[in-house]
C-alpha cells in the first residue's frame, strides 16, 4: 500500500481534537437546586451504562472521523499485479473471441473455464487504454457477436461480456476468426488483434481459418486452464432405442455407447430412465481412452403404444451435461395389416406372400396380419384396416377398385407391388386415381436363373438400386441399413409411365438406369374430422423372388417395416431426428394443419401457425439450446387437444465432441504471444473511494446517534 | 370587571402570588371559584334540629328563629344535625424541598393558597378550622377554632410561613392524631419527596403510610394533597446541570445532560405518584396530585365538587 500525498497525513493529530474537547472542552454545568432529588438519582443510575457507552461510541465515532479525512487527502493506494496482459495496454483494435462452448461449463476449481474467460475478457476490456476500439464475438455455434462492429464505448462491452451465458453448443473457433478477422478488417488503428478466450479444447478448431499474411491481425490465444491438471472424463456418447419384437411386443432394447477420456478404465453406473422414471441401471466398465456399449432390455406397460421419452444417464463428473443422453421411441398402437394376394401358390415359398409375410410378422410387434383373394377383399370392410399391400393382383374389380380408393380418401394407406399377373391398362383404369403414377411395360434387365458371373447375368448386369435419397423421411431411417438394400438384384421390373411434375408424388428409391423403384402420393386429407392425410406406394416389381432377390436382402425387412409405419401413420424414424445443441430443425405442415406446437424439454412451448396456403408450409425451429426430447404437435388453431406426431418429434442432444479432452497443439504464432501473456504489469487500486465512503458512513452514524441523543423536550404536566 | 379579574387570579397561581395578602388571596380564590355558579358552596340543610347559631351575612334568612329573636331581640338561625360543626385541621409541610418552584410559585406557597380558600371557605360557613405547619418539627400551630378573628391569624401565619429544614411528615401526622380529640378533617399538603420517593420500601415512606392509616382509622376524615411542581414531572431541562439537594444536610450532587435523563426521569416520577396514590387508597386517605401551575380555584372546585355538597 502506498500514498500519493503521504505528507497530508500529519492531519492525523487531528485525531485527538475529539478526545480533547470530550475531556476538557464541555461547558462548566449550570448549577440547579431540585427537590426531588431522589427521583433524578433513580433515574440516573437506571440509564448511566447506556449512557456511558454512547459517549464512547461518540467519541471513538469523531475520532475516526477526524483521521479518516486527512487519510482521504493523502489519497492511499495499492499496488496489484494486472489481471490483463501487458499486450493488451496499449491502444489497438481488438476483438474478443469468447467461448462460450459446452465444455466451458465444465467445474474447474471454485468456478468454470467460463467464469475465468470472462474474467479475462473483462480484464482486458476494461484495462485497455482509451481510444481503443473493441468487438465481441462467440465462439460457439453459428458465432453471433453481441458488439458486431468495432466501438470505442468499453462499457458497452463490457456490458455485453457480462451478459454472456456459457452455452450448451459445440464451438467452432474456425468461424468466430472468421468473423473477428472481418470485423478488424475495418480498423483503424495498427495493431489488431484477437484475443481467443478459450479451455484449450482442440475440437472446434480450424487451423486453417488463422488468417497470415502482413496484414492478417495478430492472434493470441488465452488458454484459461494453462497450469491446471489435465482434465479427464466420460460421457454417454450415443444412444439407440429400439422395438425388440423377439423379447415380446412391448420389450424395447436401449445401446448407449459410453466413453471414457482418461489414463485408467472408468467404472460407472449407468442409469435408464423411461418418461422420467429410474427404470434400470447397470455396472459398467468403459476401458482407459476408450468406449464400450450398455444394453438395456425393458419391456413397457400395456399403455406402450406412443412417444416415449428416453434418457441414459452415468455418474456425474466435472462435466454434467455430457453425463445423459436422451432419445425418443415411437411405440406404434396394433396395427391391423390386410394383405391382398394377386398370385398364391401351393409351395408356401412360390407363394407371392411368402416373403412379405414373414417381414410384416417379425418387422413391427403390434401388427396383425389378414391375407384375402382380391374377390373376398373387394366384399370386405377394409376401414378395420389401417395398411392394405396389393401384391400382384391381376385384373382388379370396380368393386375392389373403389373400396380402395374410399379407403385412401379416409386416411388409409395402400401399398401396390407389380408382377407378372399384372395388367397396366387394367390397373390404369381402374386404379388409376390412388396409383402413384401410371403404370407401363414390363423391362426385362437381365434373364433370371441364368449362369452368373459375379454381378453379371446371362450376360448383361442385374438392375440395382441408385444410391439412396435420404432426403425422403422414409429413407433417412437407413443410415446404417443402406447396405441391405445397394446389395440387391432386380432381373425384371414394371416401367412407369411419364405424367407431369407433382408435389403429392415423390419418389423414395431408384433403380440405376433413373427409373423409379419405388415412389409415394400423398392425398390431402379432407378435413372434416379427417386430419391425416392418405398415401399410396408403388413398388415397380415383385415382393417375392419372381423379379428380384430383394425380398431376401438385409434391407427388405426394415424397407417393410418403415412402410408399413409411414403408411400406417406411425412414426417415420429415430436417428434422423437428433440433432445437436443449437441447431434447426425445420417443421413442416401438413394437410389441413395450421398450428404446429413444439414443447421444450425445459417446459415452455413454442408454436406456429400457418400464414395462408400461399405461405411456405416448412417453419425453422432454432430454439434448440436445451439438450432433451422436443415434443411435436400439430393441429387446428381451434384444437385444444393437437395430435402429438411421432413422426415430427425430435431429440436434441450435446455434440459429443464438446465431451473430448484432447487440448489443442498451440500454433506458432500462439507460442511467440506466450511470453506477452505472462507479463502482467503492476497497477494501482485507489482505495481513498473507500476511505470516503467509510467517512461518509461515520459521519452519518455520529449523526444518528446525536439526534437519539436529542429528544425534544416536554412541559406539560400531568 | 372586578369578577373576571378575581375568576382570572383563581385560574392563574402567579397572578395570585402578586396579591397583598393571603386574606384576599383567599376571598379571590373562593369567589372565582364559584363565580357563576347557582347553588351556594355553603352546608345544606337538614330535618332534625341541632343548635342556633348568630346570623351572619350569607346566611339563609329564611332560617332565622324568630321566636328566638323575639326572646333575645338578636337574630339566630337553626342549625340541624347534618350542619354541625366541622373540625379541620390544614396541615402544610414546610419542608425546604417544598420551597422549589421556578416560576414565582413555589409549592409552599401554592399549598398556602390552597389551604387559605379552605379555611376561609370553612370560616364563612362557620365551622372551626385550624392549621399545623410543620417540617422535621411542628413550627407553628393554631387549634381548630370558631372564635373571630381566629381566621385572621390563620391567614397572617400562612403568609409569613417559609421553608426549611428536612422533612419528617410521619412525626406531624401522630402530632396531629394526638391533637384531634375530635372527629376531623384533616387536610395534609405536601410533596412527599424525601420520605420514600425512590422506592416502594423506604422506612420514612412506610412510618407516613402508617401514620395515614392510623389518622385515618380513628375516624378522621384525612385527605393528601400531593404538590408538585412540573419540573418534578417531566424534567423540561435541556443542557447540562449540576442538580442539588435542598434539604438542610442534603450533599447529593448530580451532573447530568438532563435532555439524556428525561424519558427515564418521567419514568420514575410517574411511579412515584403511582406508588402513593396506592398507598393512599390502601389507608382510606383521600389522594389529589396537584401542580403548581393548576388554577387554585379549580382545585378547590374539583375538591369541594367531589365531596358533595353536605360534606366538606
Amino acid at each position: 500500500m502506498g500514498l500519493l500525498a503521504p505528507s497530508l497525513l500529519l492531519g492525523l493529530l487531528a485525531a485527538v481534537v475529539p478526545y480533547l474537547i470530550h475531556r476538557f472542552g464541555r461547558r462548566p454545568p449550570r448549577p440547579q437546586a431540585f427537590a426531588a432529588m431522589e427521583l433524578l438519582i433513580a433515574a440516573e443510575r437506571r440509564v448511566r451504562a447506556r449512557h456511558r457507552l454512547r459517549e464512547i461510541l461518540l467519541l471513538l465515532l469523531r475520532t475516526a472521523m477526524a483521521a479518516a479525512l486527512p487519510l482521504v487527502f493523502a489519497r492511499p493506494f495499492m499496488e496489484r499485479d494486472s489481471s490483463a496482459p501487458a499486450m493488451a495496454l496499449s491502444q489497438q483494435s481488438a476483438v474478443l473471441l469468447l467461448d462460450d462452448s459446452a465444455s466451458m461449463q465444465r467445474t474447474l476449481g471454485r468456478s468454470s473455464p467460463f467464469e475465468r474467460a470472462r474474467e479475462q475478457a473483462l480484464a482486458i476490456s476494461r484495462q485497455m487504454p482509451t481510444g481503443s476500439a473493441l468487438a465481441l464475438v462467440l465462439a460457439s455455434g453459428q458465432n453471433a457477436a453481441p458488439i458486431a462492429e468495432l466501438t470505442l464505448e468499453k462499457s458497452r462491452v463490457v456490458d455485453a461480456i457480462e451478459q454472456v451465458v456459457p452455452t450448451a453448443k459445440a464451438a467452432d473457433f474456425g468461424g468466430g476468426i472468421r468473423r473477428a478477422t472481418t470485423i478488424l478488417n475495418n480498423a483503424t488503428h495498427k495493431e489488431r488483434r484477437i484475443y481467443v478466450l478459450t479451455d484449450g479444447q482442440a475440437s472446434g478448431w480450424l487451423d486453417s481459418a488463422i488468417p497470415t499474411g502482413e496484414n492478417a491481425p495478430d492472434l493470441a490465444v488465452f488458454d484459461v486452464t494453462k497450469g491446471k491438471a489435465p482434465w479427464t472424463n466420460h460421457a454417454v456418447v450415443d444412444i439407440e432405442a429400439l422395438p425388440l419384437p423377439e423379447a415380446g411386443a412391448n420389450a424395447v432394447a436401449i445401446t448407449a455407447s459410453l466413453a471414457n477420456w482418461g489414463p485408467v478404465p472408468a467404472s460407472v453406473t449407468a442409469s435408464l430412465k423411461i418418461d422420467g422414471v429410474v427404470v434400470a441401471k447397470g455396472a459398467a466398465e468403459i476401458p482407459a481412452d476408450g468406449q464400450t456399449q450398455k444394453r438395456f432390455v425393458h419391456i413397457l406397460g400395456d399403455d406402450r403404444a406412443g412417444l416415449h421419452e428416453v434418457e441414459v444417464s452415468v455418474d456425474p463428473d466435472d462435466f454434467p451435461l455430457d453425463d445423459q443422453r436422451y432419445a425418443s421411441l415411437a411405440m406404434v398402437q396394433s396395427l391391423r395389416v390386410l394383405f391382398i394376394n394377386g398370385d398364391p401358390r401351393t409351395p408356401r415359398n412360390e407363394d407371392e406372400g411368402f416373403f412379405l409375410e414373414s417381414a410384416l410378422q417379425s418387422a413391427e410387434s403390434g401388427i396383425t396380419l389378414t391375407t384375402l383373394m382380391p374377390d373376398e377383399a373387394a366384399q370386405a370392410d377394409l376401414g378395420a384396416f389401417g395398411v392394405i399391400y396389393v401384391a400382384n393382383v391381376g385384373d382388379p374389380s370396380a368393386a375392389l377398385a373403389a373400396s380402395l380408393t374410399q379407403f385412401v380418401s379416409q386416411g388409409g394407406g395402400v401399398f401396390f407391388s407389380t408382377g407378372q399377373n399384372v395388367d397396366p391398362d387394367a390397373w390404369n383404369s381402374r386404379f388409376g386415381g390412388i396409383l402413384p403414377q401410371p403404370i407401363g411395360v414390363v423391362r426385362t434387365a437381365a434373364t433370371q436363373g441364368a449362369p452368373t458371373s459375379g454381378e453379371l447375368v446371362d450376360g448383361r448386369p442385374a438392375e440395382h438400386l441408385a444410391p439412396l435419397d435420404r432426403r425422403h423421411p422414409l429413407m433417412a431411417r437407413f443410415a446404417t441399413g443402406a447396405d441391405g438394400l445397394a446389395s440387391a438384384r432386380f432381373y425384371k421390373y414394371t416401367l412407369l409411365e411419364p405424367i407431369p411434375d407433382d408435389a403429392s408424388r415423390s419418389v423414395i428409391l431408384r433403380f440405376e438406369s433413373g427409373s423409379p423403384a419405388l415412389i409415394e402420393r400423398i392425398f390431402p386429407a379432407t378435413g372434416a374430422g379427417n386430419l391425416k392425410p392418405g398415401r399410396t406406394m408403388l413398388l415397380a416389381t415383385t415382393v417375392d423372388r419372381d423379379w428380384t432377390d430383394l425380398a431376401i436382402r438385409p434391407g427388405f425387412l426394415p424397407l417393410i417395416a418403415e412402410v408399413t409405419r409411414r403408411l400406417g401413420g406411425g412414426p417415420e424414424g429415430g436417428r434422423s431426428a437428433e440433432l445437436v445443441v443449437g441447431a434447426t430443425r425445420e417443421l413442416s405442415f401438413a394437410g389441413a394443419e395450421d398450428t404446429l406446437e413444439v414443447g421444450k424439454p425445459s417446459g415452455g412451448t413454442w408454436l406456429s401457425r400457418r400464414r395462408g396456403q400461399s405461405d411456405a408450409q416448412r417453419v425453422p425451429f432454432t430454439d434448440t439450446g436445451v439438450p432433451g426430447v422436443y415434443r411435436v404437435k400439430a393441429g387446428n388453431a381451434s384444437d385444444t387437444n393437437r395430435a402429438e406426431d411421432p413422426n415430427r418429434t425430435f431429440v436434441v442432444n450435446i455434440d459429443p465432441v464438446e465431451s473430448n479432452p484432447a487440448q489443442r497443439a498451440p500454433d506458432k504464432q500462439s507460442q511467440a504471444n506466450a511470453a506477452a501473456q505472462n507479463l502482467r504489469p503492476k497497477h494501482k487500486v485507489p482505495l481513498w473511494h473507500g476511505v470516503a465512503m467509510a467517512l461518509m458512513l461515520l459521519l452519518l452514524a455520529e449523526s444518528i446517534v446525536t439526534l437519539r441523543r436529542r429528544a425534544p423536550a416536554t412541559a406539560k404536566a400531568s | 370587571m372586578a369578577t373576571t379579574g378575581a375568576t382570572t387570579a383563581a385560574l392563574d397561581p402567579t397572578e395570585l402570588a402578586r396579591r397583598s395578602s393571603m386574606a384576599l388571596r383567599a376571598r379571590v380564590i373562593v369567589e372565582g371559584a364559584f363565580a357563576g355558579l347557582h347553588h351556594n358552596p355553603s352546608l345544606g340543610s337538614a330535618t332534625e334540629f341541632a343548635e342556633h347559631k348568630e346570623y351572619a351575612p350569607g346566611d339563609d334568612f329564611r332560617r332565622i328563629d324568630w321566636k328566638v329573636v323575639g326572646r333575645q331581640d338578636r337574630y339566630y338561625v337553626k342549625r340541624f344535625e347534618d350542619e354541625t360543626e366541622m373540625r379541620t385541621l390544614l396541615l402544610l409541610d414546610s419542608s425546604a424541598s417544598m420551597g422549589y418552584g421556578r416560576n414565582s410559585v413555589t409549592k409552599l406557597m401554592y399549598a398556602g393558597f390552597v389551604a387559605a380558600a379552605l379555611a376561609y371557605l370553612l370560616a364563612r360557613q362557620g365551622d372551626p378550622a385550624g392549621l399545623m405547619i410543620h417540617d422535621e418539627r411542628m413550627r407553628r400551630y393554631l387549634p381548630p377554632s370558631g372564635r373571630g378573628g381566629h381566621i385572621r391569624e390563620l391567614l397572617g401565619t400562612l403568609d409569613t410561613m417559609t421553608p426549611g429544614g428536612p422533612t419528617n411528615l410521619a412525626a406531624a401526622l401522630e402530632r396531629v392524631a394526638d391533637l384531634a380529640q375530635r372527629k376531623s378533617l384533616v387536610i395534609v399538603f405536601s410533596d412527599l419527596l424525601d420520605v420514600g420517593a425512590s422506592g416502594g420500601g423506604g422506612a420514612a415512606k412506610g412510618k407516613t403510610a402508617q401514620a395515614l392509616s392510623q389518622l385515618s382509622a380513628r375516624g378522621h376524615d384525612v385527605a393528601l394533597f400531593h404538590v408538585l411542581d412540573p419540573d418534578e414531572i417531566d424534567l423540561p431541562f435541556d443542557e447540562i446541570t449540576e442538580f442539588l439537594g435542598m434539604e438542610p444536610g442534603d450533599a447529593r450532587d448530580v451532573v447530568v445532560d438532563a435532555a439524556d435523563l428525561r424519558q427515564a426521569f418521567a419514568r420514575e416520577s410517574a411511579a412515584f405518584q403511582s406508588r402513593w396514590r396506592q398507598t393512599c387508597l390502601q389507608a382510606g386517605v383521600e389522594y389529589r396530585l396537584v401542580t403548581t401551575q393548576e388554577p387554585p380555584g379549580a382545585v378547590l372546585r374539583s375538591f369541594i365538587g367531589a365531596r358533595g355538597r353536605t360534606k366538606l
